[in-house]
């Protein structure tokens, strides 16, 4: 019995109807591809992105240079080097994100207990020569202050689940 | 020895030792922090509560003695609970900023909290807040994090005996520190620093350079003390980072002076060398190592060439390897010259060829603190040897009768009993009239040609006490200290003192100088003696001589002549003379480019394998923790290549071990014999000094050129201290001077304006002024009579 | 050039009357525990003082007693009967541990802080009064406890306080 249907299926190409069909569906349902990048999709706020480094309002860098990205970071990407400012406050003197070694995985971020290394959701960035994907502090500060907003905003509309 | 029960397993244990002696041993972990094995006891902390079966409360550990049958809890429900109240109260005041706090990640505090302490804190008070004291360039503070364990307190109490830090108020406003704002000013400050259980008192060098998890740690020995105390060194991508002790009961105990601590600072100093220099056609240039070597080897041929191999010596620092030292000299004796030295803060040799195989302690250190009775011969102890110098304290504080002679009347952190203050004029009368004090009691014989030296001496009244005191006590010892070494009559001073050890039935030691000053004398960095103190049939000039009187070629190793030897104005002439000088210098300074025509950087101490020799001839070897900056090579590399650059036979070495081990087979089970070690001297006559007697002491920061260049140890008030002319105030009022005027000081010719130092240490017929000092360089020897007026 | 000993000679700031009365307490204790003078040392310096001590009379204290000038700071500080700043004539001072407070201490502190216009630790403009608040004095049955000079006043209320005020000169 069983083989007789299966002779019937096969005779009258109904696999290939169905899948058809399925084809047929499709081509007249709303399309969900985007156009990248005349379009993009959302992006959570907890999307890992580019990293920058935040300050406080009044402007003072918030690194204290206390080095527990550094020490989390499995792809040992963060360099970090420290000594006491002018004033005797800690501070980093050389901090340093290799993107090339980056994986992403956001536990920088997690560890910092100042809310100062964040990743944004920048993704689209792009190096053209050796080294231009060596963040230095500079150019780290220069991503916070410019994504200063989109970062406070993320923050604020994440906090009650964390 | 009792039996108690531990957690229900029975240990032995010594009758009353405390229980947390007993935990330890076993290995039994009991949280804590006030107790500190070397210091005494204070129970304040609580954090060592245990159950203890009969007793109606927890008892602290680290204060309760064992008894026998004794049953203890260390981690019941009642025992826990007790502890992890305390930990509530502890972290009640303490500040939540360990991001920011050196200690972190290395604090006893924090690893306790997470064993005992709990998530959320119950305490929602403001919490207290103490102002920070500067307690000098050593040792940073933040004393909110303080949790008054009273461990420095207790340390500058009992270690250090100069009790500068304090609990001052009550309670909750008890505020550690000095009080008043000063500067701590002890040689042995840095191991606060370790004793801290919180990031209250860190290193300030240190400060905010590095997490305990990045660093990797080295083991190797320190470069500057003569006990060889044992360090680890504390690295980051190949950058010494700090210095600390690790704890060998023999040695250095768990301590280390400043000097060792902080000395690494001068690793990354500014005028480190980092390529290999020679000077061609009167302009000095960077080379490779090739190129400088060839020059330096020819340069050295052509000199023995021309003008034979007795116009050429080799000088080095006693700072230097064991390996260095013993190639160096067989790099000298390969070119057929003896000139050979490292005793350039010595000026009388007259005794050399009967002098102990090296200057040995005597005994082993650590039977110091067991004396009854010591006899320091001219020795600024404290800060010569502050380990050394902690052993005689630990026996005096025992009860021991310490006595000094020494030309100024120097402090010490312990009771002396007697102190004789003699100028270096007089230093030898007075030596002889203790002699002769102890000669008249009957006694042991001595060499007849010595009783008639002694004959016509007469012992003063404060000699024979001295002798009555000498006499005392079951061990006894007497220790000659580097002002005895440097002074000009050294071959008397030795032998007056080891008359006086065989009248009186005592040991005879030396107190060392650099780490490896044995070393040097086993190597046979020596003009009179090959390695392993192998006599020689000719003997070469010895440091002073080939410094004073001139030589066509010189060969440095790690020094600063005009620094580091007994009359850096002579010696800086005589290399400036000089055709052809090498520099093996881990530094590059315009008094080296001045006389120098190769200057080879070198490894420094942490950069190097190598061996030291401590003073009680305990041989420590180490490997390099770091690679050296730039183009710097270890100095045994560069001395194998030099040989066989110069076509000297055995020079195949692969490796500083077979070095050493090539050294150590010629020494075999020798061992010296300071007893015999002496010679009788012509006579007792003492020298006569026109004018004001100069005393000169090389200040602890300025012994050698790495700690020369530690910025912060320069800072300190023992460095500053090394200024300017040291005088009594009466003897300052009749010349006309006072504190911080200039006084004008004229001595062999020389004349300087330097600053005045009130000082009532330094006797009235006499001024001192500290060595190792570029101010004072043109006045020359470390002797002699000064001429002050005012400027 | 020590740090650890007080400028030699020091203890010549300390009159030869309270010289005399120091050597009394120390005759008190064995040659060699000079230092266990040191409290009633400092209450006679304190007291020729005009009940104050600077630093410069506790090193000479220290000197006299032979002892670090730290460990003199220690038992200046911990004991609340030794002053660092400058008190007036009559130095006021006020228990206010617990059964004091539950005796209403706190009333008569308001009351005093009122009246004298002064806060705990500070001297009245006429340099008469100064307030202190102390631990306890050890007389809870009479509680509250005012301690005034070197008497002791139980059982206060804040017009009994008057009266004693008004009695002082």
């Amino acid at each position: 019995m069983k083989s007789v249907t299966h002779y019937l299926k096969r005779l009258f190409l109904l696999e290939l109807f169905k899948g058809m069909g399925v084809t047929g569906r499709y081509l007249f349902a709303r399309k969900i591809t985007i156009q990248y990048p005349e379009e993009k999709t959302p992006l959570s706020p907890r999307f890992r992105g580019h990293h920058a480094l935040r300050r406080y309002p009044n402007g003072e860098e918030r690194c204290i240079a206390c080095k527990l990205c550094e020490a989390v970071c499995p792809a040992l990407a963060i360099t970090i080097e420290a000594s006491p400012r002018e004033d005797g406050t800690r501070r980093t003197t050389r901090y340093e994100i290799d993107m090339v070694k980056c994986i992403f995985c956001g536990f920088c971020e997690e560890s910092c207990p100042v809310d100062s290394i964040v990743e944004t959701n920048v993704f689209e960035y792009h190096g053209e020569q050796r080294g231009d994907l060596l963040m230095t502090k500079e150019r780290l500060l220069a991503m916070g202050d410019k994504m200063e907003p989109q970062i406070a905003n993320d923050r604020a509309s994440d906090a009650k689940y964390r | 020895m009792v039996t108690i029960e531990i957690d229900g397993k029975p240990y032995q244990a010594e009758a009353g030792a405390m229980l947390i002696q007993v935990t330890d041993a076993n290995g039994i972990d009991i949280p804590r922090f006030c107790y500190h094995k070397k210091l005494s006891l204070a129970a304040s902390c609580r954090m060592c509560l245990v159950e203890v079966e009969k007793a109606p409360k927890p008892m602290p550990a680290c204060a309760t003695p064992v008894m026998d049958g004794m049953k203890v809890w260390t981690r019941s429900v009642k025992a826990l609970a007790a502890q992890k109240a305390v930990m509530e109260f502890l972290l009640i005041n303490h500040p939540l900023d360990c991001p920011i706090c050196d200690q972190g990640g290395e604090c006893e505090l924090q690893d306790q909290a997470v064993g005992y302490g709990k998530d959320v804190s119950r305490y929602a008070e403001g919490k207290r807040v103490v102002f920070d004291k500067n307690v000098g360039p050593l040792i940073a503070t933040e004393m909110t994090r303080c949790i008054h364990c009273t461990r420095c307190v207790r340390f500058s109490q009992e270690i250090t005996g100069l009790q500068e830090l304090g609990a001052t108020g009550r309670g909750e406003h008890t505020i550690i520190g000095t009080f008043i704002e000063k500067n701590v000013a002890s040689e042995l400050s840095g191991n606060v620093i370790d004793l801290c259980p919180v990031g209250a008192l860190t290193s300030k060098p240190f400060r905010f350079a590095a997490r305990a998890w990045e660093l990797q740690q080295r083991e190797t020995i320190a470069p500057h003390d003569a006990l060889g105390s044992n360090v680890d060194v504390h690295i980051r991508r190949n950058q010494v980072l700090r210095v600390v002790p690790r704890e060998n009961e023999a040695i250095n105990e768990v301590w280390i002076a400043d000097r060792d601590r902080f000395s690494y600072e001068g690793l990354t100093a500014l005028d480190r060398l980092t390529s290999p220099m020679i000077k061609k056609d009167g302009k000095w240039q960077a080379t490779d190592w090739e190129k400088a070597l060839a020059y330096a080897a020819e340069g050295l041929k052509e000199v023995v060439k021309k003008q034979g191999s007795q116009a050429f010596g080799a000088l080095a620092s006693p700072t230097a390897t064991l390996e260095e030292l013993y190639l160096l000299q067989k790099v000298g004796r390969g070119l057929g010259s003896a000139n050979l030295d490292h005793r350039l803060r010595q000026v009388d040799f007259s005794d050399q060829d009967d002098a102990p195989l090296f200057p040995y302690l005597g005994q082993p250190i650590a039977n110091l603190e067991t004396c009854d009775t010591v006899l320091v011969i001219g020795s600024h102890l404290r800060k010569e040897q502050p380990l050394l110098n902690h052993r005689l304290r630990k026996a005096a504080l025992r009860g021991a009768n310490i006595i000094v002679i020494n030309p100024v009347d120097y402090e010490f952190n312990y009771p002396v009993a007697h102190t004789l203050i003699s100028s270096p004029a007089t230093f030898v009368e007075d030596l002889a009239g203790l002699a002769k004090a102890l000669w008249e009691n009957p006694g042991t014989l001595v060499p007849t040609e010595m009783q008639k030296l002694l004959g016509t001496v007469s012992a003063k009244d404060n000699h024979k006490a001295i002798a009555q005191a000498l006499r005392t006590g079951k061990r006894r010892a007497v220790l000659l200290g580097q002002l005895a070494t440097a002074h000009p009559q050294f071959a008397v001073i030795r032998a007056l003192a080891a008359v006086m050890a065989k009248l009186s039935g005592t040991s005879l030691g030396y107190l060392g100088e650099a780490n490896n000053t044995s070393g040097a004398w086993l190597a046979g960095m020596l003009p009179h003696r090959g390695p392993a103190g192998l006599p020689l049939q000719t003997i070469g000039l010895d440091a002073h001589s080939m410094l004073t009187q001139g030589l066509k070629g010189y060969l440095l190793l790690g020094l600063e002549p005009e620094l580091d030897s007994w009359n850096g104005a002579a010696a800086l002439a005589s290399l400036k003379k000089a055709e052809f000088v090498v520099s093996f210098s881990a530094y590059r300074t315009p008094t080296i480019d001045s006389y120098a025509k190769v200057i080879l950087p070198i490894a420094l101490f942490a950069e190097t394998s190598g061996t030291y020799v401590n003073v009680e001839g305990r041989w420590q070897s180490f490997t390099g923790a770091v690679t050296p900056p730039g183009e710097a090579r270890p100095a045994w590399k560069i001395l194998r290549v030099l040989g066989n650059l110069l076509d000297l036979a055995g020079f195949e070495y692969m490796s500083s071990e077979e070095v050493r081990e090539e050294l150590r087979q010629q020494v075999g089970e020798k061992r010296p014999n300071n007893r015999l070690a002496w010679k009788i001297p012509s006579s007792l006559t003492t020298l006569a000094v026109k004018g004001l007697q100069r005393i000169t002491e090389m200040p602890i920061y300025s012994t050698d050129a790495l700690v020369r260049r530690a910025s912060s140890l320069q800072k300190t008030v023992d460095a500053t201290l090394a200024n300017g002319i040291h005088i009594h105030p009466q003897l300052a009022s009749q010349k006309n001077l006072s504190q911080g005027n200039s006084a004008r000081v004229r001595q062999n010719g020389a004349t300087l304006t330097l600053p005045v130092v009130m000082d009532e240490r330094v006797p009235q017929e006499s001024v001192l002024i500290y060595a190792g000092q570029l101010a004072n360089l043109e006045l020359g020897e470390w002797y002699g009579g000064v001429e002050v007026s005012a400027a | 050039m020590s740090t650890r000993m007080p400028k030699p000679n020091s203890f010549q700031l300390l009159s030869a009357d309270s010289r005399a009365q120091i050597d009394h307490w120390i005759a008190k204790y064995p040659p060699d525990q000079k230092q266990s003078a040191v409290m009633a040392a400092l209450m006679i310096t304190q007291e020729a003082n005009g009940g104050w001590l600077t630093t410069e009379l506790m090193d000479a204290v220290a000197d006299y007693l032979q002892m670090s000038p730290i460990a003199v700071y220690e038992v200046a500080t911990f004991y609340s009967m030794y002053e660092l700043k400058p008190v007036g004539k009559h130095k006021i001072c006020v228990c206010t541990n617990l059964s004091c407070m539950l005796r209403g201490s706190e009333e008569l502190v308001d009351h005093l802080q009122k009246k004298l216009g002064v806060d705990f630790g500070e001297i009245t403009p006429d340099k008469k009064f100064s307030l202190k608040s102390v631990e306890c004095l050890g007389a809870c049955g009479g509680a509250p406890v005012v301690q005034i000079g070197k008497n002791y006043y139980e059982n206060l209320t804040p017009a009994k306080v008057d009266e004693i005020l008004a009695g002082l000169e």
